[in-house]
């Protein structure tokens, strides 16, 4: 029987997965809630079913049942991170294929204290931090003395913390504290808000490191036991909120001067990610992400066990014995238990990446999401551009509030730094996005805070 | 105040030209619809008991994932509309299954009449809201229409893609809160009515306002 992919998410991904489905020759059935019928998702997919939320797991089973899928593609966001609907999909009564890493390995290294410990254990560099969870107040603040005292003792200056929610990421349940008296009331305020959001009061806190780079390693791994690594990618551009807003590939660049050897770090990090992939038994594609510091030092942060929204890039720069390299289609290949057919060695880099994510938000308000109806979308096509979006550029489109403003990805490639950043401006210039709010205020966007950022790429830059 | 009484007797007579409102019945979530527990021109009750604790009729069943879902009706009224063509089917969330054609109750109307004499507070995006704390434990110690509400409090905390904002009351003066429009988490649209406030000096008003209607609207 020919297998089918019940595709479990909206949006660009949701488009992509389509896409890697057909280029594998595999039917496949999407789903969309009503605020999303306008989106392309739901427009271009032939079979689809309207559900009540993409996070109802047993809409999303019933749905797959209906249809007969032998698999299912949670994307990134919602489901993809939820180790008890993985485990079900692969346990119940009609199994389905899960394509992503085992729900295992999504529940230790999702459980990003646990992980941080395993990691500790394996001797792999972690923010000095508390390494068990904390749930009252005076706890908080005498973990917080003894943190200042070992980091200082490591020779950290002008030390402030970051609390932090342990179900919380993706810059959500995530506050600074400068000095130790406000520990507690931050301590309160990050609870309350884990609770009531992720529905577990766990709090960790860290410290802080000032200034950084935020570096990833692309990991893909099969159900046979082979590991192979897409390189690196720099996310140092993010919003105040600490969401990626341009993300680069490789992770450093050759026309910037570091304090250390970059060719070692690197490795390094490589290196590292693999050692905590095999240990977990690592089977899907994963990304470790590491901070940087302008001294060379590096630590594990997290690992995000999905597709990663900027894995196209590492995809731009990666040719696996000469031929270019899709990554979601690496994923669901894998899941289905297919050996890679290459291995490190057949994997080569050349050129550069860019990715620029485009927001419907006020970046001089507090980077403020904007919801309203976009009425132009144009930009100019060219060889050396890939744009993802599921917005509709014949007819206009209302941005659902339910969900982030991402209106769409732009991925350029660059033969190398000045080619790519003389592209990417163009990009930029050529883009038009028209639009107005509920209220008839013209649409903002992120274009201006986008154009000023490159200026900051591969830059240390303060947290 | 915003009303007077000729445009209440206006909005009386409309209401009594049209006293019911429509209410769809959609799918909550996908499955079968196994069975139907009424028919076309059926009369259904809504939830009753003193904390609306019994559950309204029975109106069809939905099952998923092998379990059977019984969808009963929230408000009162007849069953119009029926859509037979959807028993034994696959349905996904958000199908309308049926009507249920709802005769208007005397609170109904104040309730609709009052959200042209109160200060409303608009929902300002298609967001999720949710009463502050501030307000919540005060709504507990007072209870509804005693509860004081001053300019610069806190009211709402609306979540809007992925991020909590608090609203606050902008207007002058002190207020009681007369009316929620609004459940907790459920998805509002940007303009609907969330609250509705009372400003203190106006209360005899109100009360008098309430009292004609209760005088005209005696069913």
């Amino acid at each position: 029987m020919k297998d089918k992919v019940l595709i479990a998410n909206r949006g660009e991904i949701a488009l992509r997965i389509m896409e890697a489905c057909e280029a594998l020759n595999l039917d496949y059935v999407t789903v969309y809630t009503k605020e999303d019928a306008e989106s392309l998702h739901v427009r271009l997919s032939k079979k689809k079913y309207r559900i009540s939320d993409y996070r109802d797991i047993n809409d999303i089973l019933a749905v797959a049942d209906e249809e007969k899928c032998t698999a299912i593609h949670p994307g990134y966001g919602f489901l993809s991170e939820n180790y008890r609907f993985a485990r079900r999909v692969v346990k119940r009564e009609r199994p389905l294929i899960w394509i992503g890493p085992s729900w295992e390995a999504i529940r230790d290294l999702g459980n990003k204290l646990f992980m941080k410990k395993e990691a500790y254990k394996l001797g792999i560099p972690v923010i000095p931090g508390t390494l068990e969870p904390i749930y009252n107040e005076i706890e908080a603040e005498l973990k917080a003395e003894e943190l200042l005292e070992e980091a200082s003792a490591l020779g950290f200056q002008n030390i402030s913390f970051l609390v932090k929610a342990v179900a919380g990421g993706g810059g959500m349940g995530i506050e600074e504290v400068k000095n130790l008296e406000e520990i507690r009331p931050v301590f309160r305020k990050i609870r309350a808000y884990a609770k009531r959001l992720f529905g577990e009061e766990g709090v960790i806190i860290e410290i802080k490191i000032p200034i950084f780079q935020h570096l990833e390693v692309q990991i893909l791994g099969s159900k046979e036991g082979e590991y192979v690594h897409f390189g690196t990618r720099n996310c140092t551009i993010q919003s105040p909120y600490k969401q990626k807003r341009i993300e680069l590939a490789p992770g450093f660049c050759k026309n910037f001067s570091y304090a250390f050897e970059v060719e070692e770090v690197e490795n390094q990090i490589i290196e590292q990610s693999l050692k905590l992939a095999k240990h977990f038994q690592y089977d899907s594609v994963g990304t470790f992400e590491w901070l940087i510091t302008p001294e060379g030092k590096f630590y594990l942060m997290e690992v995000n066990t999905r597709i990663q929204v900027e894995n196209e890039i590492s995809a731009k720069i990666s040719f696996i014995k000469g031929k270019p390299v899709n990554l979601i289609k690496e994923q669901i290949r894998v899941a289905f238990g297919e050996k890679l057919g290459y291995t490190q060695r057949d994997i080569h880099f050349k050129g550069m990446s860019l990715e620029f994510r485009l927001i419907a938000e006020d970046t001089k308000k507090g980077f403020t999401p904007l919801s309203g109806i976009i009425t132009h979308f144009s930009y100019k096509p060219h060889s050396w551009l890939t744009l993802r979006t599921h917005v509709p550029q014949d007819s206009p489109y209302t941005i659902p509030t339910q969900f982030d403003p991402n209106l769409a990805l732009a991925i350029i490639y660059g033969e190398n730094f000045e080619d790519l950043i003389e592209k990417s401006h163009l990009f930029l210039s050529e883009l038009k996005i028209e639009g107005h709010t509920f209220k008839n205020e013209p649409l903002v966007t992120n274009i201006d805070f986008l154009k000023e950022n490159l200026k900051k790429v591969y830059q240390f830059l303060p947290a | 105040m915003k009303i007077n009484f000729q445009e209440l007797t206006q909005l009386l007579q409309k209401f009594k030209a049209n006293p019911y409102k429509t209410y769809p019945v959609v799918t909550p979530h996908t499955g079968y619809l196994v069975e139907f527990k009424v028919k076309e021109g059926d009369y259904v009750a809504g939830p009753t008991g003193e904390w609306l604790e019994k559950p309204g009729t029975p109106l069809f069943v939905l099952e998923r994932e092998k379990n059977p879902k019984i969808i009963r009706s929230s408000h009162f009224g007849t069953v119009q509309n029926l859509r037979m063509d959807l028993l034994k089917k696959f349905v996904e969330a958000g199908e309308t299954v049926l009507e249920i054609k709802h005769p208007l109750t005397q609170e109904e109307i104040i309730s609709e009449i009052l959200l042209s004499s109160l200060l409303v507070v608009r929902a300002p995006e298609t967001a999720r809201y949710i009463l502050s704390q501030e307000l919540v434990k005060k709504l507990e110690q007072k209870g509804m229409g005693r509860t004081k509400i001053k300019e610069g409090d806190e009211l709402l905390i609306m979540t809007f893609m992925k991020r909590e904002t608090p609203i606050y009351l902008k207007e002058p003066g002190e207020f009681i809160l007369y009316q929620i429009y609004f459940k907790p988490f459920e998805l509002v649209q940007a303009g609907s009515p969330l609250i509705g406030l009372c400003p203190i000096e106006d209360l005899p008003y109100l009360e008098k306002i309430i009292h004609r209607i209760k005088e005209e609207w005696s069913s």
